[in-house]
């Protein structure tokens, strides 16, 4: 009989960990993995990450070391792009030219940073790959200033990593706020005046014109002003790597249009990690998650579908930032909360905000208190009820609330 | 009378001195606590009237991990909720890491911790 084969498109965070778990399972056919990057799959949170000493090396982010993928027979193709996809007759086509049969196809190619259309320079950044890190770092390594636009996770990450590392450092973003997109106002000022107290110069409501790299220098021109840097880092969010799917049956829509089980509109094709705009049954609407955790997650369960199971993805999501020497951990979504709790002090430091729907705990946000999202995360993903005036109270043990929902009825 | 060895998978053949670390009733079933024996910062977990014994930093970024959550064998950093069996030392999640293993024994109601 044939053997089975199955090829994971992007060797990234999501294909390790299909891969991990589709042998882990027992699938024994060939299983491919193929990257346009030449390395394994690594972990890019760190790239943002503090910036302690020498510029980040691949070795070091590894998600399994290279003899794993020879000891579990997975081939991977590092370096060559998937060119061409044909879903009839379940090929894929890479940038060498060869052709590889698939039974079973796992679209996991993530996203690149999004561009200023017609900006170029050797000192215009992005990051998204170690090579990219290694570039920003390198020229950061002399002075700065640098220039980061965007404050969203990515900007402040990097603006925190380079300014505790001696460089000056400006942060520009249009929104009247750092992390509005996924944060509240109150948190977004937060970081401001964290940033802020660093050194940091933190420009918000601030659209930029222009940007023109002259020489060594790189002009960016606000509305408000011109700033002169370095280096400047463009951290405006990411567009998701779909053009393989261009004229394949595959439905996308700024992403892979995927199921709560992570399939495709074709048989056979899941997706998952940043690709994938997957509809989540908690939620009840499509959800595209650019995290780490959820690219881990969602592949498990795409792997596990792969051969055959049904298991539904409505992870709650969860993620974290690390900025100066701060962390800060988020788990569920606000969305539609009518009341929120704050556990811990937050004029002083530490604190958590517990978000509820009704008596219903929807989300938990943590700024130095990852321990109340260990717990959080639980009984956010159980659909706990959970009492305010509990959550409030410093002196109630989150795991016993957590004990409680295991019983009788909620 | 009375020794009973407790250790670790790793660090049988690891040289050091035994020091004690802490009265074992002081270290409640399932329950964690950071002691300092030497220079190390030590977590001792007693799951079941098992005692373990790790050096107190997460093999991710070196976090402290008596602030994290343990949930009968399953220990959590706080910081990034990187997972780990206590019993054995190895990770969860990831599954492609380990906390370091410290050689660990209880004798006559109290811990004793070869660090070194």
């Amino acid at each position: 009989m044939r053997r089975e084969r199955i090829v994971l498109v992007g060797a990234g965070r999501a294909a390790a960990a299909a891969a991990a778990t589709l042998r882990r399972e027992g699938f024994d056919g060939d299983l491919v993995v193929v990257g346009d990057e030449p390395h394994p799959p690594y972990r890019r949170p760190p790239l943002s990450k503090a910036w302690d000493g020498a510029a980040p090396c691949v070795d070091d982010l590894l998600v399994r070391d290279a003899e794993w993928y020879g000891t579990n027979a997975v081939e991977l193709i590092t370096g060559t792009r998937a060119v061409a996809l044909d879903c009839a007759s379940r090929q894929l086509t890479l940038a060498d030219g060869a052709r590889l049969g698939y039974d079973r196809l796992l679209l996991a190619t993530g996203g690149r940073p999004r561009r200023l259309p017609g900006v170029r320079g050797d000192r215009i950044h992005h990051l998204r790959t170690v090579a990219d890190a290694a570039a920003l770092r390198e020229q950061l390594a002399g002075d700065g200033p640098l220039v980061v636009l965007g404050g969203g996770f990515l900007g402040c990450e990097v603006a925190a990593a380079a300014r505790a590392s001696g460089v000056e450092v400006t942060i520009v973003e249009m929104a009247p706020t750092l992390l509005s997109r996924a944060m509240s106002p109150e948190l977004g000022e937060l970081f401001a005046a964290l940033h802020r107290s660093r050194g940091v110069t933190v420009l918000t409501g601030e659209r930029v014109d222009s940007v023109v790299q002259a020489g060594d220098q790189v002009v960016v021109r606000t509305c408000a002003q011109v700033l002169e840097c370095a280096a400047l880092l463009v951290a405006i969010g990411i567009s998701r790597s779909t053009e393989l799917l261009a004229g394949t049956p595959v439905a996308c829509d700024d992403g892979v249009l995927v199921d709560e089980f992570a399939a495709t509109s074709v048989p056979g094709v899941y997706a998952a990690g940043d690709v994938a705009a997957a509809h989540h049954p908690r939620y009840g609407r499509r959800v595209r998650v650019e995290h780490d955790d959820n690219a881990v997650r969602q592949a498990t369960v795409a792997a596990r579908n792969m051969l055959g199971a049904r298991d539904v993805y409505d992870d709650p999501h969860w993620f974290w930032s690390d900025q100066f020497e701060h962390n800060l951990q988020m788990v569920g979504s606000p969305e539609g909360h009518d009341r929120s709790v704050v556990r811990g002090s937050p004029g002083e430091g530490a604190f958590s905000v517990f978000h509820l729907r009704g008596d219903r705990l929807v989300s938990v946000l943590a700024f130095d208190r990852g321990r109340d999202v260990v717990t959080g995360r639980k009984l956010v993903a159980a659909g706990a009820t959970v009492a305010a005036e509990q959550l409030e109270d410093d002196a109630v043990d989150l795991r016993r609330l957590l004990r409680r929902q295991g019983g009788g009825p909620s | 009378m009375g020794a009973v060895p407790e250790t670790t998978a790793e660090g049988a053949d690891r040289v050091g001195s035994w020091a004690r670390a802490l009265d074992l009733d002081e270290l409640w079933e399932g329950e964690m606590t950071a002691v300092t024996v030497g220079a190390t910062s030590v977590l001792l977990v007693n799951v079941d009237g098992q005692v373990r014994a790790y050096v107190n930093r997460c093999p991710h970024q070196e976090w402290a991990l008596d602030e994290g959550d343990l949930d009968g064998r399953t220990l959590t950093c706080s910081r990034h909720l990187w997972e780990f069996d206590v019993l054995s030392g190895e990770g969860i999640n990831p599954d492609n890491c380990r906390l370091t293993g410290l050689d660990c024994r209880v004798e006559d109601g109290a811990v004793l911790v070869r660090t070194g």
